[in-house]
């Protein structure tokens, strides 16, 4: 299992682009994770699916156009250099 | 070689420097460094020296400007630093770092031996220092990141030589399984942090005593290929088991502290399903430990 730095790289952002690409009204919405959907009340706990579906949302808000640019990055560099 | 000759002549008229050695037919690329007028200058028009500003050639061959330009350049370098010392903070907590490696003998010896045999200690907690971290001389239960990096070389090393006694070695190998291991470390590290964030744990763990938690899992893997090389494969089973059990039982008592809340790490049993999903994060964090240790070393010892 021999890993390089870049492949932890690749992956990460491989990741990342996989939870930004979930769509929030075709998909999120209709498994109940939608982000309008789980807004409990000021209970102490937040839970773990609440604690995600935000995780989820905050995910896709900031790291959008800093995708693009990776991923344009990403995209020429493997074109290059394989 | 070439050049030197006429560069050297030159020498003893410090104001001619520049535009000699500029001049001269033989040289691979036009100093432009402090001449404005380059190729179409005359030796003849050499006037007083500073009062020509900026249109004179030679600029930094005059004394008193290149004192000034020495100033300035000096005071942006420092200024640079500056700004990059205030912003690494934000990034690598410098300054708590070096609490991480305030170790001595005696916490060295105490810890390895708490490493591998964990049954004795009674008392887990630390006692606290507010701000700073604790430094790991004056408690035996604070972690410190000179075993793990220590440990990490060791295991480099160990992991080479065990390698070359089955004539599978090649430098290239030792730097493969440098990264595989760190990835691993840095993989480990981040999954845990997703699930302290995931299960909203109120804990003063840092990262960099998360990345000492998951980096003493090393001493064992040592002890493993040693024991391996040493007496076969038996050999590094029996080890590798002892120091499995040992580390496990090593992260349950010390993370019980740090995840659980207060009343659960007395031991009293606490329903509720916060508390039951921290002790299957504690649990997990502990049970992945010994499957990182098999993995990263089984295919050291044949």
């Amino acid at each position: 299992m021999a890993f390089t730095l870049y492949s932890l790289l690749q992956a990460a952002l491989l990741c990342v682009n996989a939870v930004a690409v979930l769509h929030e009204e075709r998909f999120l919405n209709k498994i109940g994770w939608g982000a309008d959907q789980s807004v409990g009340g000021f209970g102490e706990e937040p839970g773990i699916k609440s604690q995600l579906v935000n995780l989820i949302r905050s995910v896709r808000m900031v790291m959008r156009l800093p995708l693009i640019v990776v991923n344009s990055i990403t995209i020429v560099l493997l074109l290059l250099f394989g | 070689m070439d050049r030197s000759p006429p560069g050297f002549r030159h020498r003893k008229l410090p104001t001619k420097v520049r535009t000699r050695i500029s001049g001269h037919p033989s040289h691979l690329f036009e100093d432009t460094s402090g001449n404005v007028d380059v190729p179409t200058f005359e030796p003849g028009y050499e006037g007083p020296s500073s009062g020509f500003g900026l249109a004179r050639p030679g600029i930094l061959s005059d004394p008193m400007m290149s004192n000034l330009a020495m100033a300035y350049g000096s005071s942006l370098a420092s200024q640079g630093k500056d700004i990059v010392d205030k912003n690494i903070d934000r990034f690598i907590p410098v300054s708590r770092l070096k609490y991480y490696f305030a170790v001595d003998t005696v916490y060295v010896g105490k810890k390895l031996g708490l490493l591998v045999f964990p049954y004795m200690h009674q008392n887990w907690e630390v006692q606290y220092q507010q701000d700073t971290p604790v430094a790991p001389r004056v408690e035996v239960n604070a972690p410190d990141l000179y075993i793990p990096a220590m440990a990490f070389i060791t295991y480099l090393l160990v992991a080479g030589f065990a390698l070359g006694t089955q004539s599978r070695f090649s430098p290239e190998v030792l730097g493969m399984l440098a990264s595989t291991a760190l990835i691993w470390l840095v993989i480990e590290v981040l999954a845990i942090l997703l699930s302290l964030y995931l299960v909203t744990v109120n804990t003063d763990l840092t990262t960099i005593d998360l990345v000492a938690f998951a980096g003493y899992k090393y001493v064992g893997m040592i002890a493993g290929v040693v024991a391996g090389l040493i007496f076969g494969r038996t050999g590094y089973y029996i080890a590798l088991g002892w120091c499995c059990i040992s580390v496990v039982v090593f992260m349950i008592r010390t993370l019980r502290l740090k995840i659980l809340s207060e009343a659960a790490a007395e031991g009293v049993l606490v329903r509720g399903t916060r508390n039951q999903l921290r002790v299957y994060l504690t649990m997990a964090i502990a049970a992945v430990q010994p499957f990182f240790m098999y993995w990263l070393t089984y295919h050291l010892v044949r």
